[in-house]
């Protein structure tokens, strides 16, 4: 077995992972990162709170939401950076021309020049232009090209395809049997009702878990207006609860 | 072979029609194609009989039935996973280690006591197995999860394996298991080893250990 591998400022690995849950960020001018999520540095890097100070001008370029950018910090001058995340798995992507929409949570860190704006699906951020950035997410990553249907804790974000729908499975829950399933609540739910359908052509991006990360806020929902979709509040379980099921009760039970 | 790793934590199983897979419930991350995920009253096969021996047994995890064709995504919980190919022989799991196994092996319960008596029951504590635990027969392919890697020892009659209980997950063929304490006036007052306790594996097969000593 070798033990740690000891890096200084020449072999750090440059824009690459140094393991797979650490990042080093070759930084010659600016990057922007969530808080916190900075382990080390070498060199000579500011961080500056976004929102006050001399850089607002350039925040007004690549924050698309004023509210949100509270949540990022700006790595600006010359050095090496490592980024991290409670030993999740890290991973960086080159979009060229491109949009990428990810589950707020999963990013921690992008170049200037992609632009950040908020979907319109509640908890996840769109990423659009070229450049490099870097996600996290609880397990490797797998990539997977539609048409495909994902556990929606499973989902990190996708790329270059349309939006996701709905799409929900009850055919267990049809039929004699099923009638007496949903009265009686007698076999309980699979857990698999309702999942993320998508089509087209693109690249769905999943986690190794169906254990979400820590989701952090996108920032202010956007204005009420006719037509315009709001957010739901927090981390509320997406699956509707069916007819007949006991709640939680139900599955200590195992039934 | 239905199931092929994607990565250290991550399965895919191909459903063809009429072959099905039993699956623990929520473990599906994906699917292609067109497939039904059925949860399973009886909790897997064996009718109501066999239902009624894994509530008493406490064997009984939440499964769920794959059918349909198309290719089916499983992990959980982030834990490593593990795929054991069976050709006839008998796998000795946990059930809720089980992530998902093909359709056509055959589930059944068995007592710890019946390996070894009292000591076997004892065992089941330690290993933190209980009383009971579940066995997969016949030709198919199973996979398992544990916390950590996954490590394959192979028991030959030459070469018996002594395994920590708790970093044990499961063993394969016809293997004689035996816990041997070693208790002493150190562990009385508190400064013992932690290592008390081992399960000592002898005869032809394999056994499967955990990169950590902590339970799923």
């Amino acid at each position: 077995m070798n033990g740690p591998v000891t890096h200084d400022a020449t072999t750090l690995p440059s824009n690459d992972n140094v393991n797979p849950y650490a990042f080093s960020v070759d930084l010659k001018g600016q990057w922007f990162l969530q808080k916190g999520k900075m382990i080390a540095y070498y060199g000579r890097i500011d961080f500056h709170g976004i929102g006050h100070g001399p850089l607002d001008r350039l925040i007004s370029g690549s924050f698309h939401s004023p509210l949100h950018a509270a949540d990022w910090v700006v790595a600006e001058g010359q050095g090496k950076m490592l980024l991290a995340d409670r030993s999740f798995d890290v991973n960086s992507y080159d979009l060229e021309d491109g949009n990428l929409t990810v589950r707020s949570g999963n990013l921690l860190a992008f170049e200037p020049s992609l632009s950040l704006k908020q979907s319109i699906i509640p908890g996840f951020l769109t990423l659009i232009g070229t450049g490099k950035f870097v996600a996290a997410s609880n397990g490797p990553v797998v990539f997977v090209e539609p048409p495909i249907r994902v556990d929606p804790q499973a989902l990190v974000g996708w790329a270059d395809c349309p939006s996701p729908c709905h799409h929900y499975d009850h055919q267990y829950l049809r039929g004699v049997m099923g009638g007496v399933r949903r009265l009686t609540g007698l076999g309980g739910a699979s857990g698999e009702e309702h999942q993320f359908e998508f089509v087209g052509a693109g690249t769905v991006l999943l986690q190794s878990t169906e254990q979400l990360m820590a989701e952090i806020a996108t920032g202010e929902g956007p204005p009420q207006e006719a037509g315009v979709p709001q957010g739901s509040a927090g981390n509320q379980p997406m699956t509707p609860r069916l007819s007949g099921q006991l709640g939680d009760l139900q599955r200590r039970f195992g039934l | 072979m239905p199931f092929r790793l994607l990565n250290s934590r991550m399965v895919e199983a191909q459903v063809v029609p009429g072959q099905r897979l039993f699956s623990q419930r929520g473990a599906m991350l994906a699917y292609k194609g067109d497939v039904s995920f059925t949860p399973s009253i009886t909790g897997g096969q064996g009718g109501v009989m066999g239902m009624i021996g894994r509530r008493i047994a406490n064997e009984a995890t939440p499964l769920m039935t794959v059918e349909g064709s198309g290719t089916v995504m499983f992990g959980h919980g982030g834990h490593h996973v593990h795929v054991i190919e069976l050709s006839g022989d008998t796998l000795y799991v946990e059930a809720d280690r089980l992530l998902a196994f093909d359709g056509t092996l055959q589930q059944g319960t068995m007592f710890m006591g019946s390996q070894g008596g009292v000591m076997g029951m004892v065992r089941g504590q330690v290993t933190g197995q209980g009383l009971f635990t579940t066995t997969l027969k016949g030709h198919g392919a199973v996979a398992v999860m544990a916390h950590g890697g996954f490590i394959e020892l192979p028991i030959t009659p030459q070469r018996p394996v002594t395994v920590d209980p708790q970093a044990y997950v499961a063993h394969r063929g016809d293997v004689r298991n035996k816990l041997t304490a070693a208790i002493g006036w150190r562990e009385v007052v508190g400064r013992g080893s932690g290592e008390a306790f081992r399960l000592e594996l002898s005869g032809t097969g394999t056994v499967y250990v955990q990169a950590s000593e902590e339970k799923l």
